[in-house]
């Protein structure tokens, strides 16, 4: 029993601190004040300032713009990858396997940075003006989330039934419709824990962001600001501007329900038992 | 023609994976149309890969598949007319019941024959059939296990065929998908066939495994196929769902009229549902005949040992019809030569029991066990074990007398009666190698009156030999070769896993394998148990060598 | 063989991605690190990371950053993850959900709510640099231990903690010759998730010790910015070493769970 009590509050001890910097932000998003602690009474002014700041808006944009088409990008890379690799001879599937491992072990700093040498490098000679944009960017995404993808999606692949997919063709699938009929709805739990796992890496990203980008997207001329890109030239100067607060709000909400979402369909998933057919 | 009845036929098929096992070697076999053939063996015997290979997973590296007398050999499986039941069900987790039974027909495409407005067939160049013969000759070309001359006589024929389909036009056919009404009829045939109306809505993960397994075979049933492949299909379930799995199966096989060719290791099994068994062991078929041929007359210890129990013994013939075994010479149906060392087969059940002194041989029972149906004795005769199946009731220790038809008394070549290594050859050492090993040996037998002189080998006449590199034959008897648990120890010369063991009456005859697939034979009188890892010591002087050339090459 | 033969091909693209932006990018970093700005092969940027003591300093000081931050987070994430994969306590998986959502809400911002919480309670990145660092580490990876170690948790062989039990040992012992040692492959992992993200961050310290600290992802960063390419290369490579380095180190445990696993099919 002391055991429990204790556990239990040693869990919730942790939890209550691990939230108190975010919970913080989000109360003092609802007072008109430039310092968090300050208290001048109940507003949503914080809410309004934040959508009438453009350059905030066109960050969130560029972020998630990114993030999607990162993650869809990535998705299909490290999916098919995984793929092939497990149906190859074990010497290239261990080749396969040690260099997608890079990405994921190796300093995030230093793949920044040997992706910047080398497109400068290259770039010189190909295009001599403007080398960084929204391309290199996404590559620069890609390369950091496509490696769990395929992490992700291997699993789902070693545990699955090898004579799924002889099943299918033995039943008359082509190669291709076994593939798409079986295989990918088979992976796909694997898939979509990928496709979450990109867009988060995409989302968090600070340093491979700093590195690789060029102007593009919503930025326009000036080079692409992202959440963390922009939020970090500003509380290097000083204090979290006041409606950074509110976006934390609405940020913190929009976790929390997707999160609640994710549960409920799952659950539900598991219990339902699909109607169907009354012809 | 007589093999129109053949629906499939199997010539000279092997298998050769990449890692150069031979999966299946030189398989030759057919089956009628609507037979139910079982190929029986213990794993790794190649009998799944033969199967594989008429689903078309697998592709034969030499030889020819023919169904209905058509060369399908490097066909596809989704082209083939064949469905499969597999080990473990392989039923599609993301789809239900209905969707997993219908999923075969709803790719179906029915062929209806094209006609212009007045009713004439429309004629069209074979598009399939130039896309068919285009990939089979790229994939004979490719094919590194046939000759040269077979490659040339395969491709002009192929090429041929090309030519004819690409001047001929033939009927064009469009094609048809399944009505959804067609679909929910067959599958509500297919259910009721399996005796699962009503489960049509059900997830898979909801399914007993009993359920899972008819949902297999309903699938693989609606789809028409004119053979059904059935893989190990019961070795998921329990004994008693077995059985009873068992007699639906033959009763659908009777109902359905199609042909099954089924896959097990399971003896029992084989015996009580097949038209045809076909024994198989390390790729190569042992036997092919109806169960109760194979029962009562084996064509070696092999197949005696893996169907049903059985006493082998080492024989010897000593005269016509007459077969020394147990210290006794029992008279005997087979005719072999005179003083052939044989094997000898004695089902239990074909042992009768007499009172002492009034049977062919004389025992004590050791021990006895209620087996439900019989008793089973197991008789000490000399040093010999004896087992004998009988409904009568002896008491333990009693001492009886034992008779043995000579229509019970099977005869056999022996499998092994040495061991021999024909690659073998002699290092630097004076040691010789078998299995890229080195072992010791008596190097002088090689040469005549043969003494070490100053570290050289010399001859009666004084002439001087060197051996190093010398290809020889190896020969080591049976009874040689011995058994080291220590596999650790420095006696352990080579290392290996027991891969084969059969009991003869006082000891057992064991099959040590090595990772390089060298095999040596030996006998024991301790027990293994199979895939036991176990060491190999040959004493020095029980090596026989045999130069394969003439000696006078190694002269110096 | 042919249908095989197309999945295999599945792989092509994303094996040319790889090659194309992981592998020859490090070639160009080697290929840098030992060069001069006009491309003459050099040892230059060797010779000045090895003698300047700054330099050296920031590797030793991010190196002590990252061991400690490593055993701070896996001392607290462990009895959380033991906690919240214990059958004894009902927790369920929403409370997992807790731990972990942190994670999902930008970095950046969460580096600066922690100072700015830390400045209101007057430990300041300026007047406690390295206090405030540490803080902000261990609270942004905590999330990141408990992850693994909670997976590997909930894998526990139950029977094998049992049977520990049945042979005679008392609770502690039945932690540290079951539960501690099932846990291992977990442990390793989580280590992994910190040891060289620390070491490479860049914002994290930035921000908390109000640019005081560098640690070597900074360094690195600061090399990038002023354009001394071949410098921040030769870093890079450092990186990579020491990468390498803890890759060997770990590679027995994480060898035995993938050949578990392999060996299962």
């Amino acid at each position: 029993m002391v055991k429990k009590i204790f556990g239990y509050s040693y869990l919730y001890l942790i939890l209550l601190l691990s939230y108190i910097p975010i919970l913080v932000l989000i109360v003092f998003s609802f007072t008109n004040a430039t310092y968090i602690g300050e208290w001048n009474g109940f507003s949503f002014k914080l809410y309004a300032d934040l959508f009438q700041s453009e350059e905030i808006i066109i960050a969130l944009g560029n972020t998630v713009i990114i993030a999607i088409i990162s993650a869809l990008v990535s998705t299909l890379l490290g999916s098919l990858g995984a793929i092939g690799a497990f149906y190859s001879k074990k010497r290239n599937r261990a080749i396969l396997e040690s260099l997608n491992q890079i990405p994921v072990v190796n300093a995030e700093i230093v793949m920044a940075l040997s992706l910047v040498v080398m497109f400068v490098a290259v770039g010189s000679y190909v295009f001599h003006e403007q080398i960084f944009s929204f391309w290199t960017l996404l590559f620069g995404h890609v390369v950091i989330s496509a490696p769990f993808v395929y992490l992700n999606v291997k699993p789902r692949l070693q545990q699955m039934d090898p004579s799924l997919y002889e099943a299918a063709l033995d039943l008359g699938c082509s190669p291709r419709k076994a593939l798409n009929r079986v295989l990918i709805p088979q992976l796909m739990p694997g898939i979509m824990s990928g496709f979450v796992l990109a867009i988060t890496l995409s989302l968090d990203d600070f340093i491979v962001t700093a590195f690789t980008r060029g102007p593009g997207l919503l930025s326009g001329e000036n080079n692409i600001e992202t959440l963390s890109t922009l939020v970090q030239a500003k509380i290097k100067k000083g204090p979290i501007p006041p409606e950074l607060r509110a976006l934390t709000t609405i940020i913190f909400l929009v976790v929390l329900i997707a999160v609640i979402l994710i549960t409920i369909y799952n659950n539900k998933h598991k219990k339902v038992n699909k109607k169907r057919r009354t012809y | 023609m007589e093999n129109k009845n053949y629906i499939i036929e199997l010539k000279n098929v092997s298998k050769i994976f990449e890692d150069e096992t031979i999966a299946v070697d030189n398989f030759s076999f057919y089956v009628r149309k609507g037979e139910f053939v079982t190929f029986l063996g213990p794993s790794g015997c190649g009998k799944s890969t033969t199967l594989r290979m008429i689903a078309g997973f697998d592709f034969p590296s030499k030889g020819e598949i023919l169904l209905n007398n058509k060369d399908i050999s490097n066909l596809p499986p989704n082209k083939r007319p064949i469905n499969m039941v597999f080990q473990r069900y392989a039923l599609f987790p993301h789809l239900d019941v209905y969707d997993n039974i219908a999923f075969g027909l709803k790719l179906k495409r029915i062929p209806v024959p094209l006609k212009d407005e007045n009713g004439n067939p429309i004629l069209k160049l074979d598009k399939n059939k130039i896309k068919e013969l285009k990939r089979e000759i790229s994939l004979t070309k490719k094919n590194k296990h046939l000759s040269s001359e077979e490659k040339e006589t395969k491709l002009n024929e192929l090429e041929e065929a090309l030519k004819v389909a690409k001047e001929n036009e033939v009927q064009a056919y469009k094609y048809k998908k399944l009505s959804v009404r067609e679909i929910d009829e067959k599958v509500a045939r297919a259910l009721k066939i399996v005796d699962l109306e009503a489960l049509e809505d059900r997830d898979i993960s909801t399914l007993s495994g009993g359920q899972q397994q008819r949902v297999a075979i309903a699938r693989a049933i609606v789809n028409e196929p004119e053979i059904l492949l059935l893989d190990e299909p019961l070795g998921a379930l329990d004994l008693k769902m077995r059985k009873d799995m068992q007699l639906e199966l033959k009763e659908m096989h009777t109902k359905l009229g199609i042909t099954f060719i089924y896959v097990t290791h399971d003896q029992e099994e084989a015996l009580t549902m097949s038209d045809t068994i076909v024994v198989m062991k390390d790729g190569v078929i042992q036997q092919i005949g109806k169960p109760k041929d194979i029962y009562d007359e084996p064509k070696n210890a092999f197949v005696a040992d893996f169907i049903g129990e059985s006493n082998i013994y080492n024989a010897t013939m000593i005269k016509e019809k007459k077969v020394r075994f147990l210290d006794y010479n029992f008279p005997c149906v087979d005719e072999f030569q005179v003083n052939e060392k044989v094997d000898v087969v004695v089902r239990p059940e074909d042992i009768l029991i007499k009172n002492k002194g009034e049977g062919m041989i004389n025992g004590v029972i050791q021990s006895k066990i209620f087996k439900g149906v019989n008793y089973q004795y197991i008789v000490l005769v000399g040093k010999n074990e004896v087992m004998v199946k009988t409904t009568k009731e002896y008491n333990e220790k009693e001492e009886v007398g034992l008779e043995i038809e000579p229509e019970s008394i099977h005869i056999m070549k022996k499998d092994f009666t040495t061991n021999i290594y024909t690659d073998a050859w002699i290092n630097k050492e004076n040691e010789v190698m078998i299995d890229e090993k080195p072992f010791k040996c008596n190097i002088l037998q090689l040469v005549e009156g043969g003494k070490f002189v100053d570290g050289e080998i010399v001859d009666k006449k004084n002439k001087k030999y060197d051996f190093n590199d010398a290809d020889v034959v190896a020969e080591v008897a049976l009874d040689k070769i011995e058994i080291i648990d220590d596999i650790e120890s420095e006696d352990a010369l080579i290392v290996g896993e027991i891969v084969d063991s059969v009991y003869k009456g006082d000891h057992y005859q064991y099959i040590i394998r090595t990772d390089s697939e060298e095999d040596f034979v030996c006998v024991s009188n301790y027990s293994y148990n199979l895939f036991d890892k176990v060491g190999i010591n040959i004493k020095p002087e029980d090596i026989k060598l045999r130069l394969k050339k003439e000696v006078n090459n190694y002269e110096i | 063989m042919k249908f095989s033969l197309q999945r295999k091909q599945l792989c092509i693209p994303y094996f040319l991605f790889l090659i194309l932006f992981v592998v020859l990018p490090i070639l160009f970093i080697v290929f840098y690190a030992f060069t001069d700005k006009n491309g003459y092969f050099t040892f230059n940027a060797v010779v000045d990371f090895f003698t300047s003591t700054n330099k050296i300093n920031v590797l030793i000081q991010s190196l002590l950053f990252s061991v400690l931050n490593t055993i701070i987070c896996l001392v607290i994430g462990y009895p959380i993850a033991y906690i919240l994969a214990s059958k004894e306590f009902k927790t369920n998986y929403i409370i997992v959900m807790l731990f972990v959502m942190p994670m999902w809400i930008n970095f950046v911002l969460r580096t600066g709510a922690t100072r700015d919480v830390l400045t209101r309670l007057n430990i300041s990145g300026g007047e406690h640099p390295y206090l405030a660092t540490m803080i902000g580490l261990v609270y942004n990876y905590l999330p990141f231990v408990i992850l693994p170690l909670y997976s590997t948790m909930l894998k526990l062989d139950k029977s094998q903690i049992e049977a520990s039990m049945d042979l005679g040992c008392n609770r502690f012992q039945v932690f540290t010759k079951s539960i501690f040692p099932q846990s291992i492959p977990g442990v390793v992992s989580a280590a992994q998730m910190v040891f060289m993200p620390t070491m490479s961050s860049y914002v994290i310290p930035e921000i908390l010790s109000e640019g005081k600290i560098v640690l070597f992802g900074n360094s690195i960063y600061i090399g990038f910015s002023n354009n001394q390419w071949n410098s921040a290369s030769f870093m890079a490579i450092i990186m990579l070493v020491i990468v390498g380095i803890s890759m060997l180190i770990t590679r027995n445990f994480t060898e035995k769970e993938e050949g578990g696993r392999a060996s299962r099919w």
